[in-house]
């Protein structure tokens, strides 16, 4: 399948032993060791009051048996009878608190742990988000750690049927000997079957716990293209994907589903033949009068209350591996190490804008951490690390100078800017901000002196007003109108809905492409960054709104670093310095006159195959041009 | 060929998502119909009663065991030895096929649970791609993700083991207590009958009190989705500002909002009354088996059977809990299911509608659009003739409208007043199938889908590699394409990330060869391509629109020269509309546009033109 579809490991997935994995669980359960040990006392509790209620059953009904003194004889009965309900009123109790508290604990874990997940994804670098789908990423999130947290309960349920066990035990050992010890016989039988399952539950839930997330995916990529889609009336492709992913979930998760339902009937069948054992023995026993009928009958409830926790006990482990894969699932996210380490957390509150690139290296593929299982065959390896985007790069930057920096697609323009917001990690040469290597700066301190402004606007499902702010949450209604103001004036804010107060959808789609940047350029202008990125910042504007920005951008470029990349040459006309990239390399630079003063130069040549289209002569040749 | 192409597709269409929707679409009014309605269908059906009867014999031949038991126990107290093999025969006869039955039971539960997953998140997403672009740019994505995988869901776990445990626990109701009648003095029957009134009663106060925690629940979860989601798609957005901190609260607020609702449904969960009324149901029947036991109306071995069948409704006490959680957790995410699916898209198929080859005449009639929710219009009054094969440019400031007037045509929205002609024929009159296959549109901002490059181009059509490269060369794509890795076969990132604007757009360009629709709408404002490939292009482009009707959105001024008419808007309105040479005279407007932009001299511009 072409479309990441399949159900492969992500590379950043991987294996860890099951100790390992059991260890990190329950280091998460740790703050609420209490909490789950007084959970596992009141189900202890509840289960032995139950167990309880049959042996004063047998109580009263051998005081029946017995019937000499039938005053006192009814007195003891009405006493037990009144024994049964107070515990059943206990049980209620029990039962109430294990289920209140348990609540909590599943609750606070799975809290805990999405919040770990989410900060260590917010930590990864550009690079990872470029290769994961973020359908697949939420997926994890959100949906494994559900499956995570129900590990909760079956740990508690497990403790406490290990003591019932040891209970009920005693209890049939104190009834007779030699029954229990038939039905020891019969143990084993059950941890061998209730193991066995243990390999194929972990491999199946985690296929299962994959299509899942493909599914997740898939219908969130499917949504956020569905205007191409509809437009090119591709809903049938989309469809006949859907029903692959679809399937293959589908398939997955019922396999999972076969084999979880096969265990407990198994070991029902191994119940059954301790049962008619029982019969045998038990009533051949009683037949020669060494064993009360009564006392049978008690055996018979204790067998079933023996059994059932140890079904519990022995199918923990196969019913945990959900837990643990989806536990293996969320540390392998946890743990990738993001490309993107600071070494240092130098402060950064008052940096001047002095930018060097020191004999840069960088490609994109490299830098990732590669933990593939499945890894790609080398010859593919090679091709993909062979694109290299800057090879020994060097420029400097003076503070407060305007940089320009112009190039055909693929250049490296925007991979500069991105290297400089540490949005990837370079592999060789360095980059120095005042001097000092941006690897050593506090990230979040550096990062707020770097506004950058991409070419496609990411705007939030929220008011235009906390869009504007969105880099400043302390900024004034005021503050918001003045960096309206500044990206190009704010008259279209009034015709909107509600003006400021309007919510522009998810990505803003209520607005234009154009209306978007501009909020885009006033979210970094209220930031007031001392270095300031222009990625092809006013390509998605029109001409008319796009000189505006222009003569606002020569107001707010004064006193900080800029750097301008930019196609349309005419809006580069009048900053310091012009650097033309070609391949990750410098081939020209100075400013535009000294540049326009080689004829034969990559600028003067861009320069003038751009004004040619611009030009009356262009554009009258332009109609007979087919 | 046009015409056989559009055809065999809309019947491809026609097949795979119409029956779907005939079947459900009745029963959408409750969820409660609606998830019946998916039980009964088809073989589901014979499952549903399979599942069924697999569990009354299972009850029955737990019941009978306890019978048999009392039975067994009375008769080995009496001495008689001789039907001993016989009992432990029985019992493991009972034994081993209670597990058995079972184990059917639950595999073909199973197999009707993951399939009803199946087919409601199929039912969703073809309900999905039939609503309007309106409809879905008002979605959270993140918050249609949470349905389609996790609500879909929770009709599963409702199913398996949810179904078969409320079969279980009904049956495992009645049965002891039909047993109870016919073995046993009738006045014994006080107990469970009162109780299973009581039981009933409470159990509907349970339900009641868990429905707005369940709905809570399911809401929380989308919102928690639906935030995540938008987080890490504006991932850079986020790092660029520093904002991980305020994202990752944002993410917490809503994530503890489901953890305070997990909470809550834990506590409910736990106030569950018939737990102590089955605890009393046994006292009392304990002390009533004794009661007649001493009056002499009944043997020792049947207060231990009935007391055995008086405990056995602890089943269904106690699993009610957790049935009745499983039940109202599926009606909630069927409501979030069908909440919508039964919001009307604006937009029907009409598949009896016209389908014809399009010549390419286009008519605005006094058309007006306001976004839904809102009394502000983004459009007024827009009156337009287009003649077939004519290029019509669209030039104004952003906000203007230029986007919003091109999307009427392919009804991905409708307007409120007035009507759009394609052909004299207004568009709702047209089968969109065959309306839409002839649109095209470039964007300015082109989304590729996670997949191939020859994929990307072709788009689910069935189109050789010689044509794929045919119109990635017309496109004048096919040079960068040719340097990538794997060529044509090179993946394209989630949103499309390894490739540039200008390379995305040649994409689309390649696209439109390819469909070689009769109406193009090129939006270009962008103009987000280097200057040094604009010349192959602008020749790409002039190329495309030949011979169709083309709606141009650009300030290219080369670009506009090709126009026939060209309209300027501002503010939702047509202010000025005619040929170049007749704006620049007459347009103040369109004269600034133009000054501004090329900094041209105005007079100079004037005098030229004369």
């Amino acid at each position: 399948m072409g479309f990441g579809i399949g159900l492969g490991a992500e590379e950043y997935d991987r294996s860890y032993r099951d100790r390992d994995l059991v260890r990190r669980v329950l280091a998460y359960f740790n703050p609420y060791k209490k909490l789950l040990l007084i959970v596992t006392a009141f189900l202890f509790a509840q289960s032995l009051v139950s167990a309880l209620i049959p042996v004063l059953s047998r109580e009263a009904i051998l005081q029946l048996e017995l019937a000499e003194d039938i005053e006192q004889q009814r007195l003891y009965i009405i006493f037990l009878i009144l024994i049964t309900l107070i515990l059943n009123t206990l049980g209620w109790v029990f039962n109430y608190y294990r289920q209140t508290l348990s609540a909590i604990v599943i609750g606070d874990t799975v809290l805990d742990l999405r919040k770990d997940v989410n900060v260590s994804v917010l930590n990864h670098d550009m690079s990872f988000y470029d290769k994961y789908p973020t359908g697949k990423i939420v997926s994890r999130i959100n949906t494994d750690s559900r499956d995570f947290g129900q590990t909760a309960n079956q740990l508690s349920q497990t403790a406490s049927s290990i003591l019932l066990v040891g209970i009920m035990f005693g209890v049939m050992l104190l009834i007779n000997v030699e029954l229990t010890l038939i039905v020891l016989l019969l143990v084993p039988f059950i941890f061998i079957i209730a193991l066995s399952f243990r390999k194929a539950a972990r491999r199946l839930t985690l296929t299962g716990q994959r299509a899942l997330a493909v599914v997740n995916a898939f219908v969130q990529e499917s949504f956020t293209g569905i205007q191409i889609a509809k437009t090119f009336r591709q809903e049938t492709k989309l469809f006949g994907k859907f029903k692959v992913v679809n399937k293959q979930s589908y398939e997955a998760n019922l396999r999972r589903a076969y084999l979880l339902n096969i265990i407990f009937p198994a070991l029902s069948t191994v119940q059954g033949i301790a049962l008619a054992l029982l019969i045998v023995f038990g009533g051949t026993a009683t037949l020669d009068n060494n064993l009360t009928a009564a006392d049978f009958y008690l055996f018979l409830q204790a067998l079933q209350l023996f059994f059932f926790p140890l079904f519990t006990i022995a199918s923990f482990w196969p019913s945990f591996q959900s837990g643990l894969s989806a536990a293996e699932r969320i540390f392998a996210l946890i743990d990738t190490p993001p490309a993107v380490k600071q070494n240092d957390e130098i402060n950064a509150r008052d940096i001047q804008g002095e930018i060097i690139f020191k004999d840069l290296d960088f490609s994109y593929v490299e830098g990732k951490d590669v933990l593939d299982k499945e890894k790609p065959s080398k010859k593919e390896k090679d091709t993909i690390s062979g694109v290299k985007v800057f090879d020994g790069f060097s420029l400097n930057i003076k503070s407060g100078e305007s940089l320009a920096i112009v190039g055909h697609t693929g250049a490296g323009k925007s991979s500069l800017a991105k290297l400089l917001a540490r949005f990837y990690e370079y592999q060789s040469g360095d980059i120095l901000v005042d001097g000092i290597s941006i690897r050593n700066y506090n990230l979040k301190e550096y990062r707020q002196h770097v506004g950058i402004i991409h070419q496609v606007p990411f705007l939030w499902g929220d008011t235009l007003e906390n869009n504007v702010k969105y880099a400043k949450a302390g900024a004034t209604t005021d503050d918001v109108r003045w960096a309206l103001e500044q990206a190009g004036g704010s008259d279209w804010v009034d015709d909107l809905p509600e003006g400021l107060n309007t919510n522009i959808r998810e990505r803003g789609s209520l607005l234009s492409m154009g209306q978007r940047q501009l909020v885009a350029l006033a979210r970094v202008l209220l930031e007031n960054p001392s270095i300031l990125v222009l990625d092809e910042a006013t390509a998605s504007v029109d001409p008319f709104t796009e000189t505006r920005i222009q003569d606002a951008l020569e107001k707010t470029i004064k006193g900080r670093t800029s750097i301008i990349i930019a196609h349309r040459l005419w809006t580069v006309r009048h900053v310091d310095r012009i650097v033309v990239l070609d391949h990750g390399k410098i081939v020209e630079e100075g400013n535009h006159d000294e540049l326009m003063a080689n004829p034969d130069g990559v600028y003067a040549q861009l320069y003038n195959t751009y004004f040619r289209h611009q030009s009356l002569e262009y554009i009258e040749r332009a109609v007979d041009l087919s | 060929m046009q015409e056989t192409v559009s055809k065999s597709t809309t019947d491809r269409t026609k097949a795979e998502f119409s029956p779907e929707e005939d079947k459900f679409s009745r029963v959408r009014t409750s969820s409660r119909r609606w998830i019946i309605a998916h039980l009964l269908a088809g073989p589901n059906k014979l499952i549903v009663i399979f599942v069924f009867l697999g569990t009354i014999l299972s009850s029955l031949l737990g019941s009978g065991l306890m019978v048999l038991i009392g039975v067994a126990i009375d008769e080995f107290s009496d001495g008689i030895r001789t039907n001993l093999i016989l009992y432990a025969l029985l019992f493991f006869v009972f034994a081993v096929s209670s597990p058995l039955l079972s184990l059917l039971t639950s595999l073909t539960r199973e197999n009707l649970a993951q399939r009803i997953e199946k087919d409601t998140r199929h039912e969703f997403y073809v309900s999905l791609l039939g609503k309007s672009q309106s409809f879905h740019e008002s979605q959270r994505i993140g918050d249609i993700m949470a349905r389609a995988t996790n609500d879909v869901r929770m009709l599963n776990f409702m199913v398996s083991p949810g179904l078969s445990l409320l079969f279980e626990a009904v049956m495992r109701l009645i049965i002891p207590i039909m047993f109870v009648a016919l073995f046993y003095p009738i006045e014994l029957l006080t107990t469970p009958i009162i109780f299973t009134i009581l039981f009933v009663v409470t159990l509907r106060g349970y339900t009641r009190k868990l429905d707005p925690v369940a709905n809570q629940l399911r809401t929380e979860f989308g919102a928690m989705n639906a935030v995540l989601n938008e987080t890490l798609s504006g991932i850079e957005v986020v790092k660029g500002s520093t904002t991980e901190y305020y994202e990752l609260n944002r993410y917490f607020t809503n994530a503890k909002g489901y953890r305070d609702a997990f909470v809550e449904q834990g506590r409910i969960m736990a106030k569950y009354i018939p737990l102590l009324l089955i605890g009393l149901a046994i006292t009392v029947a304990l002390g009533h088996g004794i009661l007649l036991y001493i009056e002499g109306r009944m043997t020792l071995g049947a207060i231990i059977s009935y007391v055995g069948l008086i405990s056995n409704l602890r089943f269904p006490t106690f699993i009610s809990i957790w049935v009745f959680a499983l039940i109202r957790l599926a009606i909630s995410g069927a409501d979030r299911l069908l909440d919508i699916m039964t919001k009307e898209s604006e937009i029907d198929e009409n598949l009896t509608g016209v389908e014809k080859t399009i010549e390419g005449k286009v008519v605005f009639e006094n058309v007006s659009f306001a976004y839904p929710g809102s009394n502000k219009k983004v459009l007024e009054n827009i009156s337009l003739v287009v003649a077939p094969g004519q290029t019509v440019a669209i030039v104004g400031t952003t906000g203007s409208g230029k986007t919003t007037i091109t999307k009427f045509l392919s009804r991905l929205y409708d307007p409120n007043e007035g009507r759009i002609l394609i052909d004299n024929i207004d568009v709702k009159n047209w089968s969109l199938q065959s309306l839409r296959s002839q649109i095209s549109y470039i964007e300015q901002d082109t989304f590729l889908f996670s997949d191939k490059i020859s994929e990307n181009i072709s788009f689910g059509r069935t189109s050789s590699t010689e044509e794929i490269q045919r119109v990635a060369r017309e496109a004048q794509a096919d040079e960068f394409i040719e340097q990538l890795p794997q060529k044509y076969e090179s993946e394209v990132g989630e949103r499309g990330v390894q490739l540039s604007g200008g390379q995305r757009q040649r994409i689309a360009i390649a696209r439109a060869f390819l469909t070689d629709p009769r109406i193009l709408i090129l939006d270009d404002s962008t103009s987000a391509i280097d200057s040094d490939t604009e010349d192959r292009i602008q020749k790409a482009m002039r190329r495309i629109l030949y011979g169709r009707t083309t709606f141009l959105i650009t300030h290219r001024l080369s670009q506009i020269r090709w126009a026939d008419l060209i309209l300027v808007m501002r503010k939702g309105q047509i202010i000025a509309k005619g040929s170049h040479d007749n704006l620049l005279r007459t347009s103040e407007e369109y004269r600034k546009i133009f000054v501004k932009r090329f900094n041209l001299d105005e007079e100079k511009l004037l005098e030229e033109e004369k």
